[in-house]
């Protein structure tokens, strides 16, 4: 695996607030790697650290094995596609699309080729010679996409590219996104806070908190052993109990099971009794919140999303046995 | 017909009149046929645009007002357009400070400002008179430039400009290709209320004139005292239908909305 991009002991200071605290991180080539985590924890900090529009206030930015921490945007051959989406409205969509093979002083003829490859990966051909005013946002987002793809650059850097279309486009451009960095095989580096996007389009995820890594790896890995509360907390981990030797646990909600008899036998998974606080009927599911105590003693609180079918005679009030296999339990580090 | 805001309908309809009545008075009487400035006008007739037109004086002053004009015009707009950019791109310390020091000639009544140019430059410097009202009219128009252009680039995402350095355009690049397209309604709008407010100026011009250079208004105001014929009145409605061209022009180019919505946002 070839390190496409690395942070080295990367910080970024403004004032007294610490966006970006003493960073690793590589990127590696060819992967599809998202920052995932909430406002305020670093995530497009770094990423405009990486693509040179602010300098970190010490550490090392490699660019392809190359020290890149001082070098100006314009010399790092990166694309980006902003939030807002930034194209010029005094251009067409294909010289918007064009805009940086003309300073790379590609002939015309041989831009309009590639103009018109990239707006067909795109699926915008037809709207080659509109004005970007003139385009719904879901096209603009690919004009985006298509500028920064033009210059085939080193990484491709996304910045919240989904947060301003609606609900259903932007999971179809999950998809699309996916699709382009097959096709390309471009490095890509999306920043984003929305865990769903993160799992279902990342190679590789990385979790920030206030600045930091809390954890890095495979979607896969990171959703089944999340390394810490916060991580699980964010990946939608409900329940958190300390067992008697005060490890602590988390369990995901559609893991626990609610009944009204403890089952028979033993178990090795978690077994605790409570009373049922809350019931909400969501359709297919229901989730029922439990007032138990824990094995240290201490108070929680208990969400378990079971299915609807046949858990009618659940009522607010009952008491009720809390159960989960021991393969459902994630014991946290922190 | 039912008037929705009747107060503020009234108040709008007494303004019109109060501004545009006066001014067709004067238009009326630039038509006579008569000898003095009154109204009614006595008869219609052009005689009085001819001689504005070949009056000597209007003539050799209205060069200078235009010359003027368009001189402290690209002056004010090559200092401003620089300084709003750094107001409200760069990373200065006090730009609040800055801003406020390129506005306040909003404020500062123009007869300091004259006076002080007067005493400082014209007698203390002996500059000529030219230079000195070119200083002071670039001085006065700097709030135009700065508050419009700035309007303009308030609108503008700044993402733009990064976008266009991250495809790999030099910082100069970026702000010809991206910044300059973007800012030329603003642009070509700070330079159309500059313009006027030069040309239209008195106070300034008033106090800093001097025999060999006038501008239009004060050479009127000049002749208005000694007589009082309408042949000032047919200079002024000539300026009326220049500015209305003017007017138009912008209308039809960057539209009225874009020059002076940028003011009220």
């Amino acid at each position: 695996m070839t390190i496409a991009a690395e942070f080295i002991s990367v910080s970024q200071v403004f004032g007294d607030f610490t966006a970006v605290d003493d960073i690793d991180l590589a990127i590696t080539e060819g992967k599809l790697t998202t920052l995932l985590g909430p406002s305020g924890c670093g995530k497009t900090t770094s990423l405009r650290m990486l693509a040179g529009y602010s300098a970190p206030s010490s550490g090392t930015i490699e660019i392809a094995g190359v020290d890149s921490t001082r070098t100006p945007p314009e010399k790092r051959g990166l694309g980006m596609v902003f939030q807002s989406y930034a194209l010029f409205p005094h251009l067409t969509v294909a010289e918007n699309v064009g805009y940086g093979l003309k300073l790379r002083r590609v002939p015309a003829a041989e831009r309009q080729k590639t103009v018109m490859e990239t707006l067909d990966l795109v699926g915008l051909a037809h709207l080659a010679a509109s004005k970007p005013k003139k385009l719904s946002g879901g096209q603009q987002q690919r004009v985006a996409l298509a500028r920064a793809i033009a210059i085939k650059p080193k990484l491709l850097l996304l910045d919240e590219p989904l947060s301003n279309l609606d609900a259903r486009l932007r999971v179809q451009m999950r998809a699309e996104i996916r699709r382009i960095q097959a096709e390309t095989g471009l490095t890509v580096v999306l920043v984003t806070h929305d865990q769903d996007e993160a799992l279902e389009m990342s190679d590789d995820m990385v979790v920030m908190r206030s600045g930091r890594i809390m954890q890095q790896g495979s979607p896969q890995h990171v959703f089944r052993n999340p390394a810490n509360r916060f991580v699980a907390d964010f990946l939608g981990y409900e329940n958190f109990v300390t067992t008697a030797d005060g490890s602590l646990l988390a369990v995901r909600p559609e893991h626990l099971d609610v009944t009204a008899e403890t089952p028979a036998g033993s178990t090795d998974g978690l077994r605790l009794e409570g009373r049922i606080a809350d019931v909400a009927f969501r359709g297919v599911d229901l989730l029922v919140t439990v007032d138990a105590i824990d094995a240290s003693g201490a108070r929680v609180r208990l969400i378990s999303d079971v299915r609807s079918t046949g858990v009618d005679s659940l009522a607010v009030g009952d008491s009720v046995s809390v159960n989960a296999a021991a393969g459902r339990l994630v014991a946290l580090t922190d | 017909m039912k008037v929705r805001r009747p107060v503020a309908s009234a108040l709008a309809v007494a303004g019109y009149i109060v501004m545009i009545v006066p001014i067709m008075f004067v238009v009326a009487t630039a038509f006579t046929g008569g000898e003095t400035l009154r109204f009614p006008p006595e008869g219609v007739s052009l005689r009085w645009f001819e001689a504005a037109l070949s009056y000597e004086p209007f003539l050799g002053a209205l060069v200078s007002s235009l010359q003027l004009a368009l001189l402290a015009t690209v002056i004010a707009l090559l200092i401003g357009v620089p300084v709003t950019l750094a107001i409200y791109r760069g990373k200065i310390p006090g730009k609040g400070i800055v801003e406020g020091l390129f506005l306040s000639p909003l404020i500062v009544p123009e007869l300091v400002v004259g006076l002080a140019l007067y005493q400082q430059l014209m007698i203390g410097l002996r500059l000529d008179n030219f230079p000195t009202l070119l200083i002071g009219h670039t001085v006065l128009m700097l709030p135009y430039a700065v508050r419009v252009t700035g309007a303009s680039l308030a609108l503008a995402d700044p993402a733009l400009e990064e976008a266009a350095r991250g495809l790999g355009a030099s910082p100069l690049r970026a702000f010809f290709t991206v910044t300059l397209p973007l800012l030329r309604p603003g642009i070509f709008s700070a330079g159309l209320l500059s313009f006027v407010t030069s040309f239209n100026n008195v106070p300034l011009s008033l106090l800093l004139q001097s025999r060999d250079f006038r501008t239009l208004p004060v050479t009127m105001l000049d002749y208005v005292q000694q007589s009082y014929d309408p042949m000032v009145a047919a200079m002024a409605t000539l300026i009326l239908a220049g500015t209305i061209v003017i007017a138009v022009v912008a209308e039809r180019t960057v539209g009225f909305a874009k020059i002076f919505g940028g003011i009220n946002r």
